[in-house]
């Protein structure tokens, strides 16, 4: 007479814990790994922030410098104003044309 | 014994599995349920601003090559706060935050803060600059933090900033669009404050969907204006040299494409900065385009003379008897010199302005087509994408009395706002068709779309010939009589009209000394790029609109026709001829 029932080749309280600590590793794994990504999220975005700041203040020194050229009086800067306009035909910028 | 072992095993199986359900419903209790709570208490520990960083989107400018600049965008620096309780040297704190932060901190706020020892977290300084903050980081004073803060920035200044809007508290805690275009796409520039602590549970849970398809990336996003800004600078500063020079009560300017609506500049004085709200008369705040309501005067002469084309009333070839002054209604309608001109054609009303002229062809229109017309131009707002659009007066036109319609037919008792009226003018310039004026042309979702907005909505007033017959008498108008002819361009037609009107007085009737000048134009005259509107309110010194607003107005022309280099239609052989031709400038 066969005992046809299975045997584990270990402790079941052993493969239990085993489990359990394999669990846990990937567990902590995963928050690390959703904590490192939160970290470089905010870092990314808030390094995207900071680069667009520095792009709006050029774009304020470009508003500015057009502004300058608006208001700036050129007789009064010693600039004459032209006698004349000639208005020329364009040249055509494609050989089709 | 097996058996004992099998339960052994499923009963620590059973509070494993028991374990990890409690552990889940705490989290869901802990992050879902009673998050917030949870996230108010953690900031206050930690002292941290519990708001978060201030996140939003930008509004562009676009110039002409289709470059984006910002409008309106994020700056970036840092915030320094004190913890009473902790603070060991005030004096020394103070001396060193006052080193760089000299312009937004005083003394008696600082030790007043000081002195708040129940409080654990008070805010002493603002917008320190990126080097100032990391100095004052650096120092490692006690009981002093140094942290980060984001605030709006509007690189242009005063740039068209009664459009552009602000962003402010109001009567909440909550920074939010408060006018202009900031009000108008608040749930497009508005962030949602989660967007970068995002809690990880909590969307597991919750927000599932959102992992896939982010609802908020859809909505929200950065707003493309048609503003180009070399345009919008130009306008700017010729309307607050006019204001200055004339001593106005305010004076404004719209430019626009007459065929699709794009508002390519829109700029009033006095106006303010929107980086700079703390002295700013809040009356300043709103915007008169749409909010306030004007009688424009001879402007409107244009109008009637194509409605009365279009009715059939009146054609090009039509004269009429001019006396000099009616009397309608027992009110005297006069021109503005009050001369008879005798037997004239239609073309002299424009021409000349005369408001009898203007009133004999509301007289041949009949009250109902006039209504009819008038009330298609201005009977709805324009729909144009700024806040507090206001309607025009237009109660005169429902009245029996016919001086109504005729004073109407020359601008006075009918009051519009300067949107309605430009878009009313540029259905003339259209060839007919009323567009829908618009300063957003699309939307940058965070998604990576970009949604064009659609504006084509247009509808047809006039037929195309009544049209052009007007334009060819504003064309008149430009290179005959303006400046005595000499503001033509020999390359470019241009079509104008200028407008005069009394103001009138807080109790009834008008003033005979103040005035409201207003002045149209729009070329090339016959395929319009651009129409401008102008206007001054209450300048001194001066009575007729065609002193004050035509030089603003020829600058501008000059100024477009040179940025766009828009190409000459007329006096020009370009296919045969390459001998140049030579103007004297204005």
């Amino acid at each position: 007479m066969h005992n046809t029932s299975f045997h584990f080749p270990f402790s079941p309280l052993s493969f239990c814990i085993g489990v359990v600590a394999v669990l846990l590793i990937v567990y902590i794994g995963l928050i690390a790994t959703v904590m490192s990504y939160a970290a470089l999220t905010v870092e990314f975005s808030q390094s995207v922030k900071n680069d667009k700041a520095v792009v709006a203040s050029l774009e304020g020194q470009y508003l500015a410098t057009v502004a300058r050229t608006t208001t700036a009086d050129y007789v009064a800067l010693g600039y004459s104003l032209p006698t004349s306009k000639t208005f020329v035909p364009a040249k055509s910028v494609t050989a089709l044309r | 014994m097996r058996a004992q072992f099998r339960s052994r095993i499923r009963f620590v199986l059973t509070f494993l599995i028991l374990a990890t359900i409690c552990i889940i419903v705490r989290l869901y209790f802990v992050q879902i349920v009673n998050g917030e709570e949870y996230s108010l208490k953690a900031d206050r520990q930690f002292s941290a601003n519990s708001g978060g960083l201030f996140d939003r989107g930008s509004i562009y400018f676009t110039r002409k090559d289709g470059t984006l600049i910002s409008a309106a965008t994020l700056a970036t620096g840092f915030l320094v706060a004190i913890n009473p309780q902790t603070l060991r040297d005030p004096e020394a704190a103070y001396a060193a935050i006052s080193a760089v932060a000299s312009s937004t901190i005083s003394r008696n706020t600082f030790f007043s803060s000081v002195a708040k020892k129940g409080q654990v977290y008070i805010e002493v300084a603002h917008r320190l600059s990126e080097e100032e903050g990391k100095m004052l980081s650096e120092k490692g004073i006690s009981g002093v933090q140094v942290l980060r803060e984001r605030w709006r920035q509007y690189p242009g200044g005063s740039l068209a900033s009664q459009s552009i809007g602000i962003v402010s508290y109001g009567s909440g805690d909550t920074l939010a669009g408060r006018t202009g275009l900031e009000l108008m796409y608040d749930g497009t520039l508005s962030r949602s404050g989660d967007s970068l602590y995002r809690n990880f549970f909590a969307e597991l849970f919750s927000n599932v969907g959102n992992l896939l398809v982010n609802a908020r990336d859809m909505r929200e996003g950065d707003i493309v204006t048609t503003i180009e800004p070399e345009i919008q600078t130009r306008l700017a500063s010729n309307i607050e040299k006019l204001n200055e020079r004339y001593s106005s009560k305010e004076s404004g300017g719209i430019i626009m494409d007459p065929s699709t609506g794009a508002i390519i500049a829109i700029a009033s004085y006095p106006t303010y900065d929107g980086n700079n709200l703390q002295s700013v008369d809040p009356a300043l705040l709103g915007n008169s385009f749409v909010e306030h309501v004007y009688e424009f005067g001879s402007i409107m002469k244009p109008i009637t003379m194509t409605s009365g084309f279009d009715a059939g009333a009146i054609t090009p070839e039509t004269t009429y008897k001019d006396t000099g002054c009616i009397t309608v209604n027992t009110a005297r309608i006069c021109n503005w010199d009050a001369k008879a001109r005798g037997v004239i054609p239609m073309r002299q009303i424009i021409m000349q302005s005369l408001n009898v002229g203007a009133s004999w062809i509301a007289t041949q229109l009949g009250q109902d087509k006039f209504r009819e017309y008038f009330v298609k131009l201005f009977g709805q707002k324009t729909g144009v994408d700024l806040p507090n659009e206001t309607g025009a007066l237009l109660g005169n036109l429902s009245k029996p009395q016919q001086v109504g319609y005729d004073t109407a037919a020359f601008g006075q008792g009918i009051a519009v706002t300067p949107v309605q009226m430009i878009r009313a003018l540029g259905a003339i310039a259209n060839k007919g068709y009323m567009i829908q004026p618009h300063l957003v042309s699309a939307i940058r979702l965070n998604s990576g779309i970009e949604r064009k907005l659609d504006w084509g909505k247009s509808v047809r007033i006039f037929s195309a010939t009544s049209t052009l017959e007007t334009v060819a008498m504003m064309g008149a108008l430009n290179d005959e009589i303006l400046y005595g002819g000499k503001a033509k361009i020999p390359t470019m037609s241009v079509a104008v009209k200028t407008g005069t009107a009394q103001l009138t007085k807080p109790g009834g009737g008008y003033y005979d000394d103040r005035f409201f000048h207003s002045f149209v134009g729009f070329f090339p005259s016959y395929s319009p790029r651009f129409i401008i509107l102008l206007y001054t309110n209450d300048p001194k010194g001066v009575q007729y609109a065609s002193e004050t607003l035509d030089a603003t107005f020829l600058d501008l022309v000059h100024f477009l026709i040179e940025y766009y280099a828009v190409p000459p239609d007329r006096g020009f052989v370009t296919s045969s001829s390459t001998s140049p031709q030579t103007t004297t400038p204005q």
